[in-house]
């Protein structure tokens, strides 16, 4: 498993195209902490008068949550881990070094996972970091307190950790690189946002629902009647995560177990 | 004295409406360089692949050293195989590519070199293989399958989209393998380069094996194309 693991790693450091997704999580997750700054502290911007402003502890939450935001790119990682070996053709010599195929899987599962978890912690630095800068043009601001940062890490970390193995089952399911790609990218940015912003009830129990219950701050009110009070707090949240992470695992064993490879 | 590497029993693939492969029986010997000859289509690659695990038959089974290839300890060591010239990243350079085959079976990197070496591929070493040419791409699946330094080599089409020099080079390449006493089952549309690499032959057409022997015994003083083209011919008729 050990040989398999560091074959697995060696994939991931080698790819230029995987340093690049990396680069992307940390801007995408930066973004997300810069934008709401600029936009609060904005005379007249749309978010002015919807959330409260960076002066207020609730404000300093809101910005500060979004530092998770790059689990995308652990999800996008994860499905590369697997398409990548039918996509050109290596699952055959992969397949035919290791003809067990869920020793394969297992290795490709802890792959992921610490890949996703990579990509979440770098996001999470690079997020924090432009957050501070940013903050620094708009004093005052409401201090940023260390139990903030450290909820928003937790969520980081374990949404990392699963959303690589999540990667993994759908890639292993779909196959085909692009269609998986463009189905997690639409349903994370599009349909689930929407979904665990307006209909808390079903939303509270997808991934984006349960990160959002394992960040657990406070946003205060705001015109979208938008509280933290309505998802799953971080224990349950958890469990939900790693309910996904063991539901694609078995994904992954049923379908690459049984596929043939023509 | 030779011994039976490879068995077929009684192997069968279906897909769906279309049965690849049917009730294929045959046996490859110790030591030798076998034909595995047919048509398109003819079920070829479908056995090689129920051979090595990679697609799971609908009945019978194939046998290596007498047990499946899943079943083998350390398989890259026993068993080399080049499927198609795919294989590898395109945006890895060959001798990563290589490390990664190298490290998931606790291989030395120091083989890498000698067997970049064995397929002439040495000064495309640190080359990404997204701009290798076919025969390139060749030389390289080659290698990966030499990596193990097995005793059994598979080898599926290995001259597809070779120019002149490229089948050349792999004609000298089998017979310097086949010197060193190694099995090798290899399919191919050459029939004339199989006629001088090859000691034995199976033919295949439309999943049936239609001949197995040795050249001598198929071709009957005819060249192997004749045999071949009689053979598939008069089985199609």
């Amino acid at each position: 498993m050990s040989a398999l693991l560091k074959s697995e790693l060696r994939k991931l450091i080698y790819l230029r195209a995987n340093w690049l997704l990396l680069l992307w999580s940390g801007i995408f997750a930066a973004l997300g902490t810069v934008a709401p700054i600029l936009i609060l502290n904005s005379d007249n911007g749309p978010g002015r008068g919807a959330f409260s402003g960076t002066e207020t502890p609730e404000g300093i939450n809101g910005v500060f949550a979004n530092a998770s935001g790059g689990y995308l790119f652990a999800l996008i990682l994860g499905i590369l881990i697997m398409t990548n070996e039918y996509r050109h053709g290596t699952a055959v010599g992969t397949f035919l070094v290791t003809p067990k195929r869920s020793t394969v899987l297992v290795a490709k599962l802890i792959a992921a996972s610490l890949a996703g978890l990579v990509i979440q912690l770098f996001s999470f630095i690079f997020a924090i970091t432009s957050g501070f800068i940013a903050l620094t043009f708009f004093e005052p601001h409401a201090p940023v307190p260390a139990e903030l940062l450290f909820k928003v890490f937790r969520a980081s970390a374990i949404s990392g950790l699963v959303l690589g193995i999540v990667g993994v089952g759908l890639g292993a399911l779909v196959k085909n690189q692009i269609a998986a790609v463009t189905g997690a990218v639409i349903w994370t940015l599009i349909v689930e946002g929407l979904v665990v912003a307006f209909v808390e009830s079903i939303g509270k129990y997808l991934p984006a629902g349960a990160i959002f219950g394992l960040v657990d701050v406070d946003f205060g009110e705001n015109d979208f009647n938008f509280s933290i009070e309505n998802y799953l707090s971080p224990g349950p949240a958890t469990l939900v995560l790693l309910g996904y992470a063991a539901l694609f695992s078995l994904i992954a064993m049923r379908t690459t177990l049984r596929r043939d490879l023509d | 004295m030779s011994s039976v590497k490879i068995e077929f029993k009684d192997l069968s693939k279906r897909y769906k409406d279309v049965l690849a492969v049917s009730n294929f029986s045959a046996q490859v010997q110790s030591g030798r360089v076998t034909g595995f000859l047919g048509p398109n289509g003819a079920g070829k690659s479908t056995a090689l692949r129920c051979l090595l695990g990679l697609v799971n038959p609908t009945g019978g089974g194939a046998e290596i050293n007498g047990g499946s290839y899943s079943q083998l300890v350390d398989p890259i060591h026993k068993v080399g195989a080049v499927l198609d010239s795919r294989g590898f990243h395109p945006g890895l350079t060959a001798k990563q590519n290589l490390k990664i085959m190298a490290s998931a079976s606790d291989i030395n990197f120091s083989r890498i070199d000698e067997v970049l070496e064995l397929v002439d591929l040495a000064s495309a070493a640190n080359k990404r293989t997204k701009g290798f040419s076919l025969g390139m791409k060749q030389r390289l699946s080659l290698a990966i399958a030499m990596l193990g330094d097995p005793e059994i080599l598979i080898l599926d089409e290995p001259a597809n989209g070779l120019d002149p020099l490229g089948i050349v080079w792999l004609r000298e390449f089998l017979q310097k393998l086949a010197g060193e006493g190694r099995t090798i089952l290899v399919s191919s549309h050459q029939l004339a380069e199989m006629q001088n690499t090859v000691s034995d032959v199976l033919i295949i057409n439309k999943g049936v094996l239609v001949a197995q022997g040795t050249i001598k015994e198929i071709c009957k003083g005819r060249s192997l194309e004749e045999a071949f083209l009689e053979l598939t011919l008069r089985k199609s008729a």
